[in-house]
């Protein structure tokens, strides 16, 4: 589920900050501007995990900013295609189940990825998967394993400045990850354990 | 920002989630607070990892530093790949059904009594959860203790 990303980028500290140990400054930069924040391509970004290099301060005209370049890594969210994984059922449409976990919400396993036999329920708007005429709930909230088989990115650039672009820009999640739950062992974790 | 490297290791969630705990120990030693964003997805992560079905969410914590490696002795003789090897580090399949979702074509790689070793020594190295009907015996901080127990 997690990888480590090394990447170069310059950190820029405040005269407020100037207290702290260079150390805890630069983390912290690196932390706020990447923490919970998805990259492209990447995955969603965790928090640095150790510091590989930093330049020597740099204090930049007028500002007074301190500009450091630095190499470090990072841990990044990012299921690999085939890997399984909890989740738990956060709401459930006729196109399929939407699966959240504590930290990353954008997981939907469509309908076709359900095991035959599954069905939906319109009035209670849920799925039951049917085996021997005995019906088994997808039920709110209950945890599930599934099977990581794709994954989206949405670059969110917005077209132009306008705060309409922009808004409409934000409203599609920048990476979400499709699975299945076809495989037996995957759905509800109470029917297998 | 420059990527240098897209993917330089793969980390398995008891590592993520020993690293999170240190740095909410370190921080709260030092009096310091992260940027809020983290604060919060830190908090976040460690309840994912602390909630039932999860194995870390087991107390006393079955795993410890040494976990991996005895998990890939004892696992040696069954070739399973390393991808295949992370999902059982985090989800800790202990019945031939839950191993089923991490080993790809399980059926045309291990006969029943292979895939029944295997769980097995799943459950030797990393624990299981008791069974909800027995009484938990005694003192579990062994591993080996509990596993033998079902």
């Amino acid at each position: 589920m997690f990888i480590l990303t090394k990447i170069a980028d310059l950190v820029q500290i405040a005269p407020a900050q100037f207290e702290k140990h260079s150390r805890v400054a630069i983390e912290n930069n690196i932390n706020a501007k990447y923490a919970n924040r998805v990259i492209q391509k990447i995955g969603l970004c965790i928090c640095m995990y150790d510091l590989l290099w930093s330049s020597e301060g740099l204090i930049g005209h007028g500002t007074g900013l301190v500009n450091v370049n630095v190499e470090f890594r990072l841990i990044v969210f990012r299921p690999f295609k085939g890997e399984a994984l909890f989740g738990r059922i956060s709401s459930a449409t006729p196109e399929g189940l939407n699966i959240r976990t504590e930290f990353f919400e954008e997981i939907f396993v469509p309908f076709k990825e359900l095991p035959d036999g599954c069905e939906f329920d319109h009035n209670q708007q849920t799925w039951t998967w049917v085996v021997d005429g005995a019906p088994m709930y997808y039920d709110k909230n209950e945890s599930v394993r599934l099977q990581v088989i794709d994954e989206v990115w949405h670059d969110q650039r917005p077209e132009s400045t306008s705060e309409e672009a922009v808004e409409k820009a934000k409203k599609i999640s920048p990476y979400s990850v499709r699975g299945t739950m076809m495989k037996e062992g995957l759905g509800c974790c109470i029917w297998w354990d | 920002m420059k990527i240098l490297e897209a993917q330089s290791a793969i980390l398995t969630n008891f590592e993520v989630y020993q690293f999170l705990n240190r740095q909410a120990k370190e921080y709260q030693e030092q009096k310091r607070r992260g940027p809020g964003n983290l604060e919060t997805l830190r908090r976040e992560l460690l309840q994912y990892f602390e909630s039932k079905p999860s194995p870390l969410s087991q107390e006393p914590c079955t795993y410890n530093e040494q976990s991996i490696s005895r998990l890939l002795e004892r696992l040696r003789p069954y070739e399973i790949t390393k991808g295949e090897m992370i999902m059982i580090v985090n989800l800790r399949p202990t019945n031939p059904v839950a191993l089923n979702t991490v080993i790809e074509d399980m059926e045309d790689r291990f006969d029943q009594s292979q895939q029944e070793d295997i769980s097995a020594g799943i459950a030797e190295v990393l624990g299981e959860f008791p069974d909800e009907e027995e009484e938990p015996e005694g003192n579990q901080g062994d591993v080996m203790e509990t596993t033998e127990a079902r």
